[in-house]
């Protein structure tokens, strides 16, 4: 054993030296998007595992609004985002490259089934200003309405926030703020009278409602019916180049599409 | 394999000569101080913006707590947002730790006399070891049966739709409240209450309760006057470490709290216990996805800064009520 040992760390060593001499390995930072974070890991982990030694990762979250910050200011290389391109209010020279969608789901305890809630009556409900079910049209049950929602450092709060409230409408203040989907998902299940939004791989045990008509369900995303869709992005400064232009092909390309990203979310096309 | 174990256990005595072990438990002596100061600094450090935006009305009370943690969270550089009124996040903080601290005592002197005065033994066999694997839970688990039994329970079952009706424009009663979240905090809490005065009481000389039993007292009362009275330092110092477990608990009144900044106000009546709050270490666990946005951190760090401030000036409280009350009582 004893004779063994040395004859193993000399092995490990040959093998860790020409990585390491030669620094082939390019780093790659990213920030962004707590949403896109689970995402851009797999994706990152896929690239390592087809491409051994030629890149290494940093990821951090912060929320999209950072991640653009950053890779606008040149303090990393890709910057992730939940939200759109602003023309105007975001700085200028970016390159937004899609690598898929995700839905949001409103969703309600199984003993109030709403058959269907619109725009007006989503803004309605999560801005205070309808406060009892009793004022829901479709509502299964009476009562005061509770609201479940995400932190304010949430990328889906922002989803929500631009797809379903505009910009310009806030959640009321009283709403019950929970850190994680599955919070949400738990209160809302063992709630009657509550109402509350997730990403929507976080909807068992729960009412998805449907929005504008349409059911809240990954095929319905797929097929670009449900309106409730935001779009994942990874942000450059200019077009992607080198390496990065490799990992972000990479995440486009049909394979990664198929395996990786068609999974839990929407094929970016 | 085998005699590499032999090789290291005859190389223990050489290795450690007295003249090695000096300095080397000194070592880690100094390293667990620099550690704390590096910690301290740091923390100030980071959350100094916050403070220094506000001032001391940082502590007061004012514009909505969620609403303002909003706008910080959304402020961008380089004109960030500071803007903080935390009362109603210290308000949780004390109310919830100081009830929990209150029902424990009573709870744990209970609970302590019982098992060493009135249990006969084969319970006490059992009751000791059962009071110290309790001590050990970790919170997350009292967290889940708070939020998928208790508060579901307290939601559907105790507040009734009149009393949500009432409160409806100020805030949602869903269950998640002081009284979840302080029953939850004694739970955890008395355990370490009761191992220390159990100690303590069955360290007071039998010679005083045998001398007040001759006098003619009878045993409630030699417990309470001699006994307990007695114990007082230990109960103190059990009080005080729990204290500080309280003001530090995090997953779990996250968990069972609410989730939204709220003060709850008693002149509610009973309202009052079914109404949500958030303390400091709940709030940084709620806000912990945001701590890269920098204005953000800095007020999160803020409420950590409260926190270590308050474990230490708890400490010195700690110890100078222990020095006063052991001239009359049991070490502890």
């Amino acid at each position: 054993m004893n004779r063994i040992r040395p004859l193993v760390a000399v092995v490990v060593a040959v093998a860790l030296v020409p990585a390491t001499a030669a620094d082939a390995k390019t780093k790659i930072t990213m920030s962004g998007s707590t949403s896109v974070y689970p995402l851009a890991k797999k994706i990152a982990l896929a690239f390592v595992k087809k491409y051994p030694g030629q890149a290494s990762f940093t990821i951090s979250q912060g929320g999209s609004d950072v991640g653009i910050g950053d890779v606008a200011h040149q303090r990393v290389d890709i910057g992730t985002s939940s939200r759109d391109l602003v023309p105007g209010g975001d700085p200028g020279g970016l390159t937004f490259s899609k690598i898929a969608r995700d839905g949001v789901c409103v969703i309600t305890n199984s003993d109030n089934a709403i058959a269907n809630l619109s725009q007006q009556q989503v803004q309605d409900i999560f801005s205070g200003k309808t406060r009892r079910w009793d004022d829901v049209q479709g509502a299964k049950i009476t009562g005061p309405i509770d609201l479940i929602v995400r932190t304010n450092a949430s990328g889906t709060q922002d989803a929500f926030r631009n797809i379903f409230m505009g910009q310009n409408l806030n959640v009321a203040p009283s709403a019950s703020q929970k850190s994680s989907n599955g919070l949400v998902q738990s209160s809302v299940r063992t709630n009657k009278q509550a109402i509350g939004y997730v990403d929507f791989k976080f909807t068992a045990g729960t009412h998805a409602v449907p929005y504008k008509g349409v059911a809240c369900t990954l095929n319905n995303a797929k097929s670009g019916q449900y309106p409730g869709i935001r779009n994942f992005w990874f942000v450059t400064l200019g077009a992607p180049k080198g390496m990065v232009k490799k990992f972000v092909d990479f995440a486009r390309s049909p394979t990664v599409q198929r395996t990786v990203v068609g999974k839990d979310y929407v094929q970016y096309k | 394999m085998a005699s590499a174990a032999t090789d290291f256990s005859r190389a223990v005595p050489r290795l450690w000569s007295d003249r090695l072990v000096g300095p080397a438990l000194g070592a880690a002596g100094v390293l667990v101080l620099l550690v704390i100061a590096g910690m301290a600094v740091y923390v100030f450090k980071t959350a100094w913006p916050s403070f220094h935006a506000n001032g001391l009305a940082w502590f007061g009370s004012g514009e909505d707590a969620n609403a303002a943690l909003q706008k910080i969270f959304d402020s961008k550089g380089p004109h960030y947002v500071y803007t903080l009124r935390a009362w109603p996040l210290l308000y949780g903080t004390v109310l919830s730790s100081g009830a929990a601290v209150a029902l424990g005592l009573v709870l744990s002197i209970f609970a302590a006399v019982f098992i060493v005065e009135f249990a006969p033994p084969s319970i006490t066999r059992v009751l000791e070891p059962v009071v110290r694997l309790l001590a050990g839970v970790p919170s997350v688990i009292y967290g889940l049966l708070g939020i998928l039994v208790m508060v579901p329970f307290v939601g559907d079952h105790l507040i009734s739709t009149e009393r949500k009706e009432s409160v409806l424009y100020v805030v949602q009663l869903t269950g998640a409240s002081l009284l979840v979240a302080t029953l939850l905090l004694t739970i955890m809490i008395v355990p370490i209450m009761i191992a220390i005065s159990v100690d303590a009481l069955r360290s007071v000389p039998s010679s005083w309760t045998e001398g007040a039993l001759a006098l003619g007292a009878n045993r409630w009362r030699v417990i309470w006057t001699i006994s307990v009275r007695a114990s007082r330092p230990a109960i103190v110092a059990g009080a005080v470490l729990a204290l500080a477990r309280a003001l530090g608990e995090a997953i779990m009144l996250a968990m069972v709290s609410g989730g939204v900044i709220f003060a709850p106000n008693p002149l509610d009546g009973l309202t009052f216990i079914y109404e949500p709050l958030q303390p400091l270490a709940a709030a940084i666990v709620q806000g912990a996805e945001g701590f890269t946005v920098k204005p953000y951190g800095a007020t999160l760090f803020a409420f950590a800064a409260v926190i270590m401030v308050s474990s230490v000036f708890l400490s010195f409280t700690g110890w100078a009520v222990r020095r006063r009350l052991r001239r009359f009582g049991v070490q502890a």
